[in-house]
């Protein structure tokens, strides 16, 4: 009993991680319909961001943040700007090959810059527990899912109520009608793919608190990302938070019956079952359904 | 036609060159060293071509196949199987892998499929790394004999020579002209009379089938295999950065990726770890920036067969399928 | 009175909560031209893919010579003899227009070639036929609408149908292109090719249809001589009233 208890806490915690992580992913496939393959390479600069400030200037990582979501925000914004809107129009294979190739720079910069060498932020508040019932929870990782929780309704917020937000909604639901009401569609790739990025680095930089981590460390959580984003929807903001919860529960009850480095293999398990099951993905299903019903 | 003959005539001289190489260079092991990466590897990017190029159909994951090969290979002459029938066996066990996974994922839309192709890739690579009692798990497996670089060099190179047979004949024949229907328009395709699945399996297969004999022929070259060096996500990617590289959908295009891939890789491995990797990532980029049909549609413009780059001339995986 | 060629027994078509074809039959006799009309969203484009075997109906069953070819999918109908063209075009814009026609000539007629030179013959001849044989060599990319739409046709024929099914064929066109699209339609019917059509020209529709069936709201209306169809009340009632601006509230 207590047992279950125990797993779902850590699964909740851990779903705070991967929600944060894949909201970029959804955001810029809902605007500019792409997948963005570098999203693993962003998360693992911010990772490396966060604890390259603290080793060297000695920033403390929880307020890190604050200068890498802006940072890449830009960063991501001069990529959409440069990069991805010259492919928009084409095949979305381009785009997918495109930022394929900005994933493996951005990997290989990173093992250039800070080698292979395995990484980690070691301070007070990363060591620190508290007890939780008979539980030791560290504080990053409530931290963490509480971050999880905030993000997700500063971005609902943003998507309800700011004009931008609603400009990016009117897109993702039907560009040709959005470009007629007047919306600014370049503006918004710009804006919704730094946003993605920003997310991005934002989720690495937390993920520092929690893992050590090396440069090849985004691409297992890639597969994760991948995976919540096929269960809850490759546009929906809460799709995804709800895709978090399932994947790190069925992670969680997994550990306790295999090997642990067999727990990834959950993940594309997962994804493969979803995909038979639901060759649109789960939204796409949904999608379908609420379609012909608002035909009728 | 005399642009084939041409083709067959240079195609024949190089053949030559190459069988020619061991005899004239004796004792130059370096040079039959790097001649057989290009050969393998050249093979591999075929391979992938067949169903990446031709059928447009773009896989992450194709280092599924040639792990399965090259742990098929070890294991079967690690019991005393002859190579010349553990190599096949690798590659047809590969195929057989291929006609399992092909029919659920063919019937994915859009990025899904690339998706899950990056998933099966992981996958593969995962189970051979837990299931130790087969694979030896993270120790991989060694080969206690092979033959020498000689043998392995015309085996290499013989392999090399029938994947480009093959998309040769692909490439002249009714199935080559059902994939390229698939690939512009999978349903208008179907509404002429392509059976869609069926081609995209059958190319599956192929594809398949000789990234699984390159796999055996990578075992027997380096001796000792392991679930990161055979199935590992480099390799999917080199598989497609070859071929896009050096012109994807045609067959000259993969072999001059390999040429290019084995030259920057053994120029700057040597130096720095993972420059190649940069280098070929930003290779990657401006290819489908300014390039689509790399550096063979480079060159036919410059000869001036066209005047303005074609677009891409693949189509995202299963959009459409009819 | 001699067996239909193609024909639609019951056929229905359900979108969800839509019903865009209901209860339809419809008859098709060899060597005719015959027309679907009806007003935009009568659901002539869903009877026609319907037929050619594009979506599988809801309910009801498709017949070739007698035999049942419903849901066998897209491939097998264009193998059994059965080819559409699209309403908006679908060339494969990669290849030539040569190229384009030679999946027709690959796949459709039975015995099907083996040799890409085979294949080069008789797509030139389909070319010919749709006056296109000068344009071979260029890629279909270069071809203007109304090239791109005989082109489309040019494919279809390569396909040796024995029905065609032609989906607004003549839309987009200038009065001298439908012209000609007209003479090509009739120099096929008079080869041996039985046609359907879906069109929204109604003048070219009188002088091309042998018979006519209209649609309004997925049911089959009126069905005959095209004076009779065009000058029948409900029709007719059913196209005006649909040219009527303002929508009643």
């Amino acid at each position: 009993m207590n047992d279950t208890f125990d797993t779902l806490v850590n699964a909740l915690l851990a779903a705070g991680l991967y929600a944060v992580m894949s909201y970029g992913l959804a955001l810029i496939y809902g605007v500019l319909k792409i997948i963005n393959l570098a999203n693993a390479g962003v998360l693992m600069l911010g990772a490396y961001a966060t604890w390259w400030m603290w080793s060297a200037w000695h920033v403390d990582p929880l307020l890190a943040p604050l200068i890498v979501i802006p940072v890449f925000f830009v960063f991501g914004v001069a990529i959409e700007r440069t990069l991805v809107a010259r492919v928009l129009g084409q095949d979305p294979i381009v785009s997918l090959l495109l930022l394929f190739g900005l994933w493996l720079v951005l990997q290989n910069v990173a093992y250039l810059a800070f080698t292979g060498d395995t990484r980690s932020i070691d301070d007070a508040f990363i060591d620190a527990t508290f007890r939780f019932g008979d539980m030791q929870v560290p504080w990053p990782r409530v931290y963490v899912f509480a971050m999880g929780v905030l993000s997700l309704v500063a971005l609902e917020a943003f998507l309800t109520r700011t004009q931008l937000g609603r400009a990016i909604r009117a897109i993702a639901q039907d560009r040709d009608a959005a470009k007629l009401i007047g919306v600014d569609v370049a503006r918004v790739n710009a804006v919704a793919f730094g946003l993605g990025i920003a997310f991005a680095a934002f989720a690495g930089s937390l993920l520092a608190l929690i893992f050590s981590f090396g440069p090849d460390f985004g691409r297992t959580l890639q597969l994760k990302s991948f995976c919540i984003v096929v269960l809850g929807g490759l546009d929906s903001i809460v799709g995804v938070a709800f895709g978090s919860i399932a994947l790190a529960i069925a992670e969680g009850f997994g550990l306790r019956y295999m090997p642990a480095s067999l727990q990834n293999l959950i993940s594309f398990v997962v994804l493969v079952v979803v995909l038979i099951a639901f060759p649109k993905g789960i939204s796409g299903m949904i999608r379908s359904v609420r379609n012909a019903r608002d035909r009728a | 036609m005399p642009a084939t003959v041409r083709k067959l005539v240079a195609g024949l001289v190089l053949l030559a060159a190459a069988a020619a190489v061991p005899a004239v260079v004796p004792g130059w092991e370096y040079a039959l060293d790097t001649l057989f990466i290009v050969y393998l590897y050249g093979a591999l990017a075929l391979g992938w071509n067949i169903l990446g190029g031709f059928a447009g159909q773009i896989s992450f994951g194709h280092a599924a196949f040639v792990g399965i090969g090259a742990y098929a290979t070890a294991l079967l002459a690690g019991r005393g199987i002859p190579l010349w029938l553990a190599i096949p066996a690798g590659g047809l066990l590969a195929a057989a892998f291929s006609l399992a996974i092909g029919p659920p994922t063919f019937r994915l839309r859009g990025p899904y499929f690339a998706i899950a192709t990056i998933g099966i890739g992981e996958a593969t690579r995962l189970i051979a790394l837990n299931w130790t009692a087969l694979t030896g798990g993270a120790s991989g497996l060694t080969l206690a004999f092979a033959p020498g670089i000689v043998p392995q060099y015309y085996g290499a190179l013989a392999l090399c020579t029938g994947a480009v047979l093959l998309s040769w004949w692909i490439v002249t024949s009714r199935f080559g002209m059902a994939l390229a229907a698939i690939r512009s328009d999978p349903e208008a395709a179907a509404t002429l009379g392509v059976q869609t699945t069926i081609a995209k399996t059958q190319a599956l297969l192929l594809s398949a089938f000789v990234c699984g004999l390159g796999g055996g022929v990578y075992a027997i070259h380096y001796l000792f295999i392991s679930p990161d060096s055979v199935f590992g996500f480099s390799l999917s990617i080199s598989l497609i950065i070859m071929p896009i590289v050096g012109g994807i959908g045609t067959v000259a295009g993969p072999v001059l990726g390999s040429v290019i891939y084995t030259f920057i890789r053994e120029q700057l491995e040597a130096n720095f770890q993972n420059l190649d990797l940069l280098a070929f990532g930003l290779l990657l980029m401006a290819i489908v920036l300014f390039e689509p049909l790399g550096l063979i549609g480079a060159f036919d413009r410059f000869t001036r067969k066209r005047t303005a780059p074609m677009p891409p001339p693949v189509r995202s995986a299963g959009a459409g399928d009819g | 009175m001699a067996e239909p060629l193609l024909s639609g027994r019951g056929l229905a078509k359900r979108f969800g909560g839509l019903l865009a074809v209901s209860d339809v039959n419809v008859d098709v006799f060899a060597g005719e031209i015959f027309g679907l009309i009806g007003p935009n969203g009568a659901g002539k484009s869903t009877l026609f893919r319907l037929l050619a075997g594009i979506l599988p109906p809801t309910a009801g069953s498709v017949f070739l010579d007698g035999r049942a070819i419903t849901g066998i999918g897209a491939a097998r109908v264009c193998a059994a003899g059965v080819v559409a063209t699209h309403q908006i075009v679908r060339p494969f814009r990669s290849m030539t227009v040569v190229e384009n026609v030679m999946v027709g000539a690959f796949f459709g007629e039975r015995p099907r070639p083996r040799l890409r030179s085979q294949a080069h013959a008789l797509a030139m001849d389909a070319l010919e036929r749709c006056a296109l044989a000068d344009r071979a060599e260029q890629p279909a990319r270069a071809l203007n609408l109304p090239g791109l739409k005989r082109l489309e046709i040019a494919r279809a024929l390569a396909t040796n149908p024995r029905v065609l099914l032609l989906d607004e064929v003549l839309a987009g066109l200038n009065p001298t292109e439908t012209d000609r699209t007209v003479e090509l339609i009739h120099a096929i019917r008079d080869a041996g090719t039985t046609i359907v059509l879906v069109e929204h020209n109604l003048r070219a529709v009188r002088g091309l249809c042998s018979r006519l069936a209209a649609l309004v709201q997925g049911a089959k209306v009126a069905e005959g001589e095209p004076a009779a169809v065009l000058a029948d009340p409900v029709v007719v009632d059913a196209y005006i009233g649909r040219s009527t601006l303002v929508a009643p509230r």
